[in-house]
């Protein structure tokens, strides 16, 4: 039996999928949008008037994450630092994402600055050369 | 009983006293422990003192000694090191006090380091609390942001002397150690030494084994010595250099190891240096009239001098979320487990759940960025050996400061250092009218740590602001 046919819905059942899943989106949706239109300007954290609407929405989603998850630990002044902290590191992301780069630009990854990596290159065995195993006395 | 001035003498002078056995080692750690004793309390310096190690270490150091065996610069001299670093046997807190009764039963690869060449600890410098990076990228809010309280200024004790390597400072400012080994993450050995008027070193990114020391921020954390003079810097660095099996972090040996002759004559390869012009917004009243004075000097030791602008970029965010990131997960558990709590700043006890949503996605291309930069970096000092600017804009703030508002500014240099990997030295150029030390920094390519130690000692040798000290009683 074919693997893909076996995974294959039908219609009615994919229109089905869908109108659950779109339900199930709006109210989340909604929540942070609505949470962050409702929000005048002094109740939203300092610098929040800087962020785009995209902006203000995901720090707003990432402040409900915390709260979904560990709210119950904190009280009003510390819930306020936490979103404070949350719109903070928004502005710090936009202006780390609108920096342009190429897809193959890597990530410094190997945790050691320049001098080590690229001062002194492995030289490459050159064409041809018999590899030192090969070698005989 | 030992002068004071001879507990503000250099660990070279020091050591020439004690290879010629002018000065007992017992005797000075005696005088270091009494002296730690009387002030370091009213300064919050030290989280801990070792008074029984510290004497049995300077009896052997001596017995060596009077053996022949004497074994180099640090040989008999007392130092303290910052409380992250593990000392079998010893508590060792993280400045924080969910790690209050914390005990390693090795040694940190630098304490091993230094205990080889007969340094005699003293005891454990106080700290910032997990070394501040818990803060959520806000920073910590309070200079008490510590188990053992807020460090005070020894220039004025209403003060704070910066942080995180806040004991660090205030134990070489006020005498109460021949040196003093710090971390830096951002700023902690730059800023402290600034504040606090003496010489910092933070080496190149990998050349200092942190086996044994607390992570913060496994890419960005560094060690090096707070002391008196540059000279000292390169003794002690000479020290703890080297690559260690046990982090893999470490350079190959070739490139770890540090083997300048500190003590010798400076090679006057005839430095280039780089002005910085964009490192700061604003200076503070003070620290611009110390600073242009510096740089009026440096034209007439140095084979150049010219300005140059550091790079436009989005580094200091690139340099915050690398830091929130992988303090997420070098102190995941404690933020999930709810224990931050137990911190004591504020922002401490909140920020780590901010960390925690920073994505791998948002991680990789803050890496990607830093890749680009470290590129641009390197291409611009291929026309410079060194770059100066003032180490901090600022000179240390009063003690009930509020951090997050009172001494908050843009500080591309800390990030595009750190993010680098790159070499800098903090040294006094001067004092504002308030009579607060304000400090000059040299910035090195990767690498290259012998031109920051250099260029430290060329201007320590036309200047003598390293060699004031505080008025203490």
């Amino acid at each position: 039996m074919n693997k893909s046919k076996g995974q294959k819905i039908d219609r009615r059942e994919f229109a089905r999928k869908a109108a659950l899943l779109s339900a199930a989106m709006v109210p989340a949706r909604m929540t942070f949008e609505g949470a962050v239109a409702g929000a005048t300007n002094e109740q939203l954290p300092e610098g929040a008037e800087k962020l785009s609407a995209e902006g203000r929405a995901e720090a707003e989603a990432r402040f409900q994450q915390i709260m979904s998850q560990y709210g119950s630990r904190f009280d009003s002044e510390e819930q306020k630092r936490v979103r404070d902290g949350c719109y903070n590191l928004q502005g710090s992301l936009d202006r780390l994402r609108a920096f342009h780069l190429e897809n193959g630009d890597a990530p410094a990854v190997y945790l050691k600055p320049l001098v080590e990596r690229e001062k002194k290159p492995l030289s490459a065995p050159a064409v041809g050369a018999a590899p030192a195993a090969a070698k005989k006395p | 009983m030992l002068k004071e001035s001879i507990l503000y003498e250099s660990v070279g002078e020091l050591a020439k006293r004690i290879e010629t056995r002018q000065l007992s080692p017992v005797e000075l750690t005696e005088a270091y422990l009494e002296r730690s004793q009387k002030l370091g309390p009213q300064l919050n310096a030290y989280a801990r003192l070792l008074p029984v190690e510290a004497l049995d270490q300077a009896r052997a150091a001596e017995k060596d000694i009077h053996r022949g065996h004497y074994r180099g610069p640090l040989h008999g001299i007392p130092y303290a090191a910052k409380d992250l670093l593990a000392v079998k046997g010893v508590q060792t807190t993280w400045g924080a006090k969910p790690f209050a009764e914390q005990v390693f039963d090795y040694d940190a690869t630098v304490i091993e380091h230094l205990k080889n060449v007969g340094a005699v600890l003293l005891g454990k410098a106080a700290m910032i609390e997990l070394a501040g990076g818990l803060g959520g990228g806000l920073g910590y809010m309070y200079a008490s942001a510590s188990l053992q309280g807020e460090t005070k200024n020894p220039w004025d004790t209403s003060c704070w002397t910066c942080g995180s390597s806040s004991g660090s400072g205030a134990i070489v400012a006020a005498g109460l150690a021949g040196f003093a080994i710090g971390t830096e993450t951002w700023g902690s050995i730059v800023c402290p030494s600034a504040f606090c008027g003496v010489s910092g070193f933070r080496p190149t990114y990998g050349r200092v084994s942190r086996h044994g020391a607390m992570a913060l921020s496994y890419s960005l954390d560094k060690i090096g010595p707070l002391a008196r003079s540059a000279e000292d810097c390169a003794r002690i660095f000479a020290a703890i250099a080297g690559h260690d099996p046990l982090d893999r972090s470490t350079l190959a040996m070739d490139k770890a190891a540090f083997t300048d002759s500190p003590a010798g004559d400076l090679r006057r390869r005839g430095l280039r240096v780089g002005w910085l012009t964009n490192a700061w917004k604003d200076y503070e009243p003070g620290v611009g009239k110390a600073i242009q004075a510096a740089h009026k000097i440096l034209p007439r030791h140095f084979a150049s001098v010219r300005d140059v602008a550091l790079p436009e970029g989005p580094w200091e965010e690139a340099a915050g979320v690398v830091l929130q990131a992988e303090v997420a997960s070098s102190f995941g558990e404690l933020i999930r487990s709810g224990r931050v709590k137990e911190l004591h700043d504020p922002l401490d006890r909140i920020g780590g759940y901010v960390n925690l949503t920073v994505t791998g996605g948002d991680y990789t291309t803050a890496q990607r960025v830093r890749e680009i930069l470290q590129k641009k970096i390197d291409t611009l000092f291929e026309a410079y050996d060194v770059l100066a600017t003032a180490a901090e804009p600022a000179v240390a703030t009063p003690l009930t400061t509020n951090l997050i508002t009172g001494l908050a500014f843009p500080d591309p240099v800390g990030a595009i250092g750190n993010l680098c990997g790159l070499p800098a030295l903090s040294v006094p150029c001067g004092f504002t009218e308030k009579d607060l030390p304000v400090g000059l920094q040299f910035i090195g390519r990767a690498g290259d740590d012998a031109a920051v130690l250099e260029a430290g000692q060329i201007f320590q040798r036309a200047t003598q602001w390293h060699r004031k000290h505080p008025r203490l009683s």
